[in-house]
């Protein structure tokens, strides 16, 4: 009952989340310096750091060198934090500090669309960063395969995933606070062991089923799969993987938020 | 047809029926039944507490009803809440504005929301914001903006869709005393204009000078209604006596105003005594040397209504 006030009904209106994504663009725009500053330097020092740098300490892998590895998990783990950034904190941060979401729910604006708005910034973050890496990285020659560019697609799909999974957890956070345990206990386990830096097969193997598990791990299979140009069965089941949690993770979010914000 | 249609136009804009909003165990608002009429400014006067936040964003389709029933411009918020809310201009009690966005892509962002895009959004934003004297901040953010300039911001968002209709949550709250003055003159101008706006506030100047009739709620409940003018004089009468009474003889001097009738009010060293009606209070003879008629306010009779107890929200 209560959650037939705001759209529960069958009417969807698409142009509500590009009017919440142009939102975003808008705000982007005004800021973009900083911006882009944030999407591209650290992601690529990062890469630097880790291909060149540990990477001469590795020395070569099966067949490829240890920066060529590592370049794809980097593209879209940073992907992931955008993502989980600006959805989890960032969403947080409008709809409890600045109570942008009250204003958007009293104009003609339903959850399903703002959520969708949301996830969608979320993800063209996550393109952003994912296309400004993958650039640099294949500039480097960290990038065997023109098929490489289907990298971008894969950050699409991480994006899109963790929109919806941060925005479920600014919907259930209690405070600002709360919201660091995000990154601590999500983001940062997930960007280390989900194959971006070692093969998950070097863990102990009751780790690996885990390690399987975790969402970014397939976005990593996936992006390394194109970079190296041997797209396959198992690629295009990460990407379904990917999918598949988002159209679990995006209603979720939608009734979570219906469930914080219409009382 | 023109039958029909002038029907229409008599129809309230707002009907409130048995409306009942619970939180769990709290009551917030506790089946009142109002109307507001096309054209009118009305307004919700009461405490803190009193449940008027809930009420309005109950009319906004924000916060559905636990019972009852609500209909706005002819829709029932359960149902039609997003053809309510295409219709209608809310300005929240926070701004709700985008720390994000110039003021003036604050409109523009969320006009979109409403079907305005492009250069008619980008037209319509600029009429506003100089009705509402903004165009010299168009540029800025909005943190750079004062608190009235915040507000202005705020209403003039809620006008961009030229809505029949526009819900104001205490519009003047926190604003110092120029800011507060700017925002009623142009509300008073939108209502020349023929909005009907629904307000609540616990400005008694503001309600007096604002609305064309008044519910004071309290508790949930609606205490009293009807135009600010009738209001009073039911309430507080058409005069009321300031005596300055104090130490010992206060007690003696309540006592004796009982025998006549009469309820007395403290106010600070003073004593409140309304007349009945259109008559003065009879307080002479009761020995109080300092004695000063006044015509009764709207604060005397929502003081009367709502008596003293301190409200915390």
């Amino acid at each position: 009952m209560a959650l037939a006030v705001i759209g529960k009904t069958a009417d969807f209106r698409p142009a509500n989340v590009i009017g919440v994504w142009l939102r975003h663009f808008t705000a982007f725009k005004r800021g973009y310096l900083i911006e882009t500053t944030a999407i591209v330097v650290e992601p690529v020092f990062i890469l630097l750091a880790v291909g060149f740098g540990v990477g001469q300490l590795v020395g070569q892998l099966a067949d490829v060198s240890y920066a060529e590895f590592v370049a794809p998990g980097i593209v879209v783990g940073n992907a992931m934090w955008h993502a989980l950034f600006e959805c989890s904190w960032g969403a947080y941060r409008r709809m409890q500090i600045h109570k942008i979401y009250e204003s958007l729910l009293t104009a003609p604006v339903n959850m399903r669309e703002l959520a969708g708005g949301e996830i969608a910034w979320g993800a063209t973050r996550a393109v952003m960063t994912t296309v400004a890496v993958l650039a640099v990285a294949a500039a480097l020659g960290l990038i065997g395969s023109p098929m490489g560019l289907g990298v971008i697609l894969v950050g699409a799909l991480t994006g899109l995933m963790f929109g919806s999974l941060g925005l479920v957890f600014a919907s259930v956070a209690p405070t600002t606070h709360s919201l660091t345990l995000v990154f601590t206990l999500v983001g940062t386990p997930l960007f280390f062991f989900s194959g971006a830096f070692f093969p998950i097969s070097s863990l102990p193997s009751y780790l690996q089923p885990v390690a399987w598990a975790m969402p970014l791990t397939p976005a990593v299979q996936a992006a390394r799969g194109f970079a190296t140009g041997s797209v396959g069965v198992q690629e295009v089941l990460a990407l379904a993987y990917l999918a598949g949690l988002t159209l679990l993770f995006y209603p979720l979010a939608t009734y979570l938020l219906r469930r914080r914000l219409i009382a | 047809m023109s039958v029909d249609r002038k029907r229409k136009t008599m129809d309230p804009v707002v009907r409130a029926t048995q409306l009942e909003k619970k939180y769990g165990r709290l009551t917030a608002v506790d089946r009142i039944s109002f109307e507001v009429r096309p054209g009118e400014t009305f307004g919700l006067l009461g405490p803190n507490g009193a449940g008027k936040t809930t009420t309005m964003r109950m009319m906004a389709c924000i916060s559905p009803p636990t019972s009852g029933d609500l209909t706005v411009l002819g829709m029932d918020v359960r149902r039609q809440s997003r053809a309510i809310r295409d219709a209608l201009g809310v300005v929240a009690q926070h701004d709700g504005l985008d720390p994000d966005l110039s003021a003036r892509d604050n409109l523009i962002v969320h006009a979109r929301y409403y079907g305005l895009r492009g250069s008619v959004a980008g037209a319509r934003a600029d009429e506003v914001l100089e009705f509402f004297g903004l165009t010299a901040r168009s540029r800025d953010e909005v943190d750079n903006l004062s608190g009235g300039l915040k507000r202005r911001l705020s209403i003039a968002r809620a006008f961009m869709h030229r809505p029949r209709m526009v819900i104001l949550d205490e519009p003047t709250t926190g604003l110092d005393p120029q800011s507060r003055n700017r925002v009623w003159e142009q509300l008073a101008n939108l209502k020349q204009e023929g909005v009907t706006i629904a307000m609540s506030t616990h400005y008694m100047e503001e309600a007096a000078s604002l609305c064309d009739r008044l519910v004071v709620i309290d508790h949930g409940r609606i205490l009293a209604e009807g135009t600010p003018d009738a209001l009073v004089r039911e309430i507080a009468g058409a005069q009321t006596a300031m005596l300055k009474v104090e130490g010992p003889e206060r007690a003696r001097v309540v006592r004796a105003l009982a025998e006549r009738g009469y309820q007395a009010h403290g106010r600070g060293m003073l004593l409140a005594v309304h007349g009945r009606d259109g008559d003065r209070p009879q307080v002479e003879g009761l020995g109080v040397a300092h004695v000063i008629y006044r015509p009764s306010t709207l604060e005397d009779a929502f003081l009367a209504l709502t008596g003293r107890e301190l409200r915390d929200e």
